[in-house]
């Protein structure tokens, strides 16, 4: 992970803080319940949703805990936007049945770029359940997420979701679950 | 409960059942996803078979190591400081515990968290704690640990725990010359990239490395949703008809499948840097294949699979994508993929961007693997019905067998190497899952009793 949140005698202000967790709960919403479409108009044209994929290093290793070559996804806003319509067909197989998908944010910390543009860093719990079962997987991450403000609300121009599994614990990794 | 003989009773008679079915195109559903058979499969296949470990190119300097795993046996694959590769069993000589903490890296030395016995990256003992006056009558050269015998062919690095058998190259046999055109197209080879994928599935083992060996069949159900999303299609705008542009080429054990067009420039959509750089040991008709080829998948029998090539309905690539379907209890799996370039062009970043965009089809988050995964892990759940068990239910496999099939023939063009290849066979033959449990049979019944 490249910038780190901020010291808390650095954080932002409270107004600030709690309209970002707002959008994030809200985002959080959208994906919960496969709003998909409403999701994809909260990201910015050149957005690059990225989930690098995390390898078990012994202490002090030299090589990167997070792959900077090699991802889960490295998905720029066309391909967010092919895959969200193969997701809204009825034989995409990988929802259908659709998830059952709770977000559970939290650590919430955010940090001012200037220009109206923020680093916003939160982790997460996502419940995932799925068909005649009562099993479930839950995926842990922490997100870092670029977000600008214009006076229509909060725009999405970057992610990376850093997962805490080396080892994902689900069949299949799709966008409802970052 | 019942008893260790009655569940190898139990093994055989299902293996024998699977014989007899097999014969006629069909095999009993009941294999899958069941406690005996797989216990049977550590000991009598994966503790048997050339099992795939790695890359050589994850293990290019002296002390590179990695985690890898022959049925659920936890191997340690690293080149020593005389640059020879190794696979050590994770277990300490003393007492059994793992000293392997990461799952890659380099070190000349692994030392045991329990009681301090430390080896060399060559397996001999290097020493203990206060060896002098604790060990004053042991003899530290005869210390080694246990070794899997490593073999590689084109990089691909095999392993066997049980030494018995042929070698690794009579095991590949005539798969050895699909294996040049796809993993020694280039002079210098395929590397590694990055990090492999990881991923636990809830399938059989079996399942997802036989459909890899030669099932086309099941694009257009399972992967419509993938194929009606379609981006630039590169050069499968060229073929017109799936079925016809497709080939299944089968050996005793191995079998892969592909899809040509008659451009021999193609090279799966690779540029320059790899038509400019072939192999020149390749043969005049590997040479026509690789540059008639759009996309190949096959599987190394026991769980070795590959996808070589452009993905179709323009989900990204070229690119040469390894995975390992690694057992993980009865009906449990875990997916390792590997992506892979040549290595002319490891430097090329923008050429890399376009080629990891293979994964966006093929991987957890893949458009199509992730429906794959789940139509799996739908197999698992009910093929351990009772009913199945009780009625000695037969899955059928019979697409191409005999007349059943129109068009599927076995060619006798040269351009298709030594395996019988089929027309129209990646597509309407399912000789690649009578091959696959063929060879899975072969084992099972040769092993009986264990």
């Amino acid at each position: 992970m490249d910038a780190q949140p901020p010291r808390p005698e650095n954080a932002v202000d409270s107004d600030l803080q709690h309209r970002i967790e707002q959008f994030l709960y809200y985002e959080a919403s959208l994906l919960d319940r496969f709003a998909m479409d409403e999701w994809l108009s909260l990201l910015s044209d050149d957005l690059i949703l990225k989930v690098p994929i995390r390898s078990d290093r012994g202490p002090g290793s030299d090589r990167p805990t997070f792959s900077d070559e090699s991802y889960y996804l490295h998905d720029d806003a066309e391909m967010l936007t092919e895959r969200v319509d193969k997701l809204s067909k009825e034989y995409a197989w990988s929802e259908n049945p659709r998830s059952r998908v709770r977000h559970h944010i939290g650590n919430v910390r955010v940090s001012d770029r200037g220009d109206g543009e923020y680093d916003v860093w939160n982790t997460q719990f996502v419940y995932r359940s799925q068909g005649d079962s009562a099993d479930y997987k839950l995926l842990s991450a922490q997100r870092k997420t670029t977000l600008r403000e214009s006076p229509t609300g909060f725009t999405i121009v970057d992610r990376t979701v850093y997962l805490d599994h080396s080892v994902l614990p689900t069949k299949n990794l799709t966008l409802p679950l970052l | 409960m019942s008893s260790q003989r009655d569940r190898t009773d139990r093994v055989d008679s299902l293996v024998a059942t699977t014989g007899e079915a097999l014969e006629e195109g069909k095999y009993p559903l009941a294999i899958m996803n069941d406690e005996a058979i797989y216990e049977a499969e550590r000991r009598r296949i994966f503790a048997r078979s050339w099992v795939f470990v790695g890359h050589v190119s994850e293990f290019e300097e002296p002390g590179d190591y990695a985690r890898r795993y022959i049925g659920e046996d936890p191997f340690i694959i690293i080149r020593d400081e005389d640059g020879d590769l190794h696979a050590f069993l994770d277990s300490c000589m003393h007492r059994g515990a793992q000293f392997c903490t990461a799952e890659s890296g380099n070190t000349s030395h692994f030392r045991c968290p329990y009681h301090g016995w430390t080896y060399r990256n060559d397996g001999t003992l290097q020493g203990a704690p206060h060896m002098a006056e604790a060990y004053t009558e042991l003899e530290t050269d005869d210390v080694t640990l246990e070794e899997a015998t490593l073999e590689s062919y084109q990089g691909l690095l095999f392993a066997r725990v049980v030494d018995e058998g042929p070698s690794l190259e009579a095991y590949l046999g005539d798969f050895t010359w699909y294996l040049d055109v796809l993993f020694g197209l280039t002079e210098k080879g395929m590397t590694v990239v990055g990090e492999p994928h990881r991923w636990e599935g809830a399938h059989d083992w079996k399942t997802s490395s036989e459909s890899f060996a030669g099932d086309s069949y099941h694009v257009l159900t399972t992967h419509q949703a993938g194929l009606e999303t379609s981006l630039g299609k590169g050069p499968w705008e060229e073929i017109e008809d799936f079925p016809e542009a497709s080939y299944l080429a089968c050996t005793d054990r191995h079998s892969g499948g592909y899809y040509l067009v008659d451009d021999e420039t193609t090279f799966m959509g690779y540029p320059e840097a790899v038509t400019e750089n072939l192999n020149p040991a390749l043969s005049d008709e590997q040479r026509e294949l690789a540059g008639r080829s759009v996309f190949h998948n096959g599987t190394v029998f026991p769980n070795m699979s590959y996808i070589h090539g452009i993905q179709s309905a323009g989900w990204g690539g070229p690119w040469l994508s390894i995975r390992v379907w690694q057992p993980r209890g009865p009906g449990q799996v875990e997916v390792i993929n590997w992506w892979l370039i040549p290595k002319e062009l490891e430097d090329d970043e923008a050429f890399k961007r376009e080629s990891h965009r293979g994964w966006e089809s093929l991987s957890p988050g893949g458009a199509f693997e992730a429906d794959d995964l789940v139509v799996w892990s739908g197999i698992s759940d009910s093929t351990k019905s009772v009913m199945l068990e009780e009625n000695e239910t037969l899955g059928n496999i019979q697409l191409g067998m005999g007349d059943m099939s129109e068009g599927v023939d076995i060619t006798d063009d040269p351009l298709h190497g030594p395996a019988d290849v089929t027309t129209k066979g990646l597509y309407f033959d399912e000789r690649h899952s009578r091959t696959w449990y063929g060879a899975w049979h072969q084992m099972m019944a040769e092993h009986g009793g264990t």
